[in-house]
């Protein structure tokens, strides 16, 4: 499946309103939000049909899993909104990160676990708001409301050492650029492995952290909680590295464009587990035979050089950019105007 | 004493709406403490009889409660069982603590859950540590979630 499934759930009293971009949802947040109570409506709607009074307008078929026999239940159905209450232990699971790999469905997960299992974006884990009460002629409105908003945008005026999550090229440009800077630069060898970094990172100690946001979504809540605590960790999380280079437009083509402003659109959840495996071909796909030739495994140097540098850091949010590429005129020059 | 811990449990009922379906007692809705949380957490009104009144649903069953506040309220009401608490908001955290602070229960976090910015007291089982503040539960629990 690809592109954004749209979701209007409705009963006497109550209105659901959501939008579904990926193949991996999360819900979570306080309880009483309504998070079981939309999985019901559906469970219902789909028992019962119109007999409920409910009316669902979606365009794709939507299902609930449940219980023991998930497997089952997930081989039964088509391509679909595949919704799965709090309380399944099954989501935490390697047999269910295997099973739904490669299926055509997206899923929405009502859970406040990390499921270190999948691959899902920071960008996708939500709370539920709602608006008015059941007094009130109009159904109580549902919406869904990003929980990690505020917290991928670095603001720090400086940077004593970075943590990159990647060891392959995503360090190798980030560590080529910091050591220009004299800012030393680690990498984490895995998203799994910065909580247990920034524990013991010193008090006044001002670091940032480059992840991959498109499969972060597992160690967001760790991360968050120590970012609540020390101010002086900051968080960077583009949709990958190769994310970065394909938006900071140094490939000068017009498909790449149009792909990154709407990128579910163009993303077979089938195929790509995660966005972040999609921009990787996409990249080295793009770059094929050029002097850009991208390899995930090891940096073309290029990209550190000149021009293509200077764009790949001047995508990157202000203050990082430039307290990484500042001053560098010589030899990383100001970033072209195309 | 609230008695923690973090992460993959044996013997634990993961499933709490379920359990409570199926085990919940009319009579633990005369209590104070649960018609408090019932109010505090579902913002709902016990009107006594099985009933409650709920501000998005209209009368409710005790079934129809959320998630979390059936969890805590299980917690409270059947403590020699071990409940899966993630189920549980941070807005039943209060609660827990609360809980814990009139018995001795255990429950089983698969999450960071938020204690607030206030003092508590809780034991974390993994490590047999006392924490007292969530800077101490990030430190340990962060490595079992």
């Amino acid at each position: 499946m690809r592109g954004t499934v749209f979701l209007t759930v409705q009963s006497t009293h109550l209105k659901y309103e959501m939008a579904f971009s990926r193949n991996i949802t999360i819900l979570k947040g306080d309880s009483a939000t309504g998070k079981t109570t939309l999985v019901d409506l559906i469970r219902e709607y789909n028992l019962n049909g119109t007999d409920t009074g409910i009316s669902l307008h979606c365009s794709c078929p939507c299902y609930v899993i449940a219980g023991n026999t998930w497997k089952e239940q997930l081989q039964g159905i088509r391509k679909g909104l595949v919704f799965i209450d709090e309380g399944n232990r099954f989501v935490t699971s390697e047999e269910f990160a295997k099973a739904i790999r490669g299926t055509e469905h997206y899923y929405v997960i009502v859970t406040r676990e990390s499921l270190v299992n999948l691959p899902y974006s920071v960008t996708e884990i939500y709370g539920i708001h709602s608006s008015g009460k059941y007094a009130y002629q109009e159904p109580v409105y549902h919406h869904m409301v990003r929980i990690y908003r505020d917290y991928t945008v670095p603001e720090a005026d400086r940077i004593d050492r970075m943590l990159v999550e990647d060891s392959n090229a995503g360090y190798d440009f980030f560590s080529g650029l910091s050591d220009t800077k004299q800012i030393p630069c680690i990498s984490a060898q895995g998203a799994s492995n910065i909580f247990g970094f920034l524990e013991n990172v010193g008090s006044k100690e001002s670091v940032t952290v480059i992840a991959d946001g498109a499969a972060f979504g597992s160690q967001m809540e760790k991360v968050y909680q120590i970012l609540l605590r020390r101010p002086q960790i900051q968080l960077y999380l583009p949709e990958s590295f190769e994310w970065l280079i394909l938006s900071a437009g140094v490939l000068r083509d017009t498909e790449v464009a149009s792909i990154l402003e709407n990128p579910s659109d163009y993303i077979e959840s089938c195929e790509n587990f995660s966005w972040e495996r999609y921009f990787t071909r996409l990249l080295t796909e793009k770059t094929a035979g050029t002097y850009m030739r991208y390899s995930k495994v090891k940096l073309n140097p290029v990209f550190l050089q000149g021009r293509i540098c200077a764009q790949i850091a001047a995508a990157l949010p202000e203050k990082l950019g430039k307290i990484l590429a500042s001053g560098l005129e010589g030899e990383y020059g100001e970033p072209c105007q195309d | 004493m609230l008695k923690i811990y973090y992460g993959d449990m044996e013997d634990v009922i993961h499933n709490t709406a379920v359990y409570f379906k199926f085990n919940y007692m009319p009579k633990w809705f005369e209590d104070p403490d649960v018609i408090q949380m019932v109010k505090d957490v579902d913002k709902s009104v016990v009107l006594g009889n099985g009933a409650i009144d709920s501000p998005v649903l209209g009368v409710i069953a005790p079934v129809t409660l959320s998630g979390g506040l059936k969890t805590l309220i299980l917690i409270d009401k059947v403590p020699e069982k071990v409940f899966n608490a993630s189920n549980c908001g941070d807005n039943c955290a209060k609660w827990l603590l609360r809980i814990g602070e009139k018995k001795d229960v255990t429950v089983n976090l698969r999450h960071l859950m938020d204690f607030g910015p206030e003092p508590f007291e809780a034991l974390v089982m993994n490590t047999g540590e006392q924490v007292h503040n969530m800077d101490q539960v990030l430190s340990v629990a962060g490595r079992y979630v």
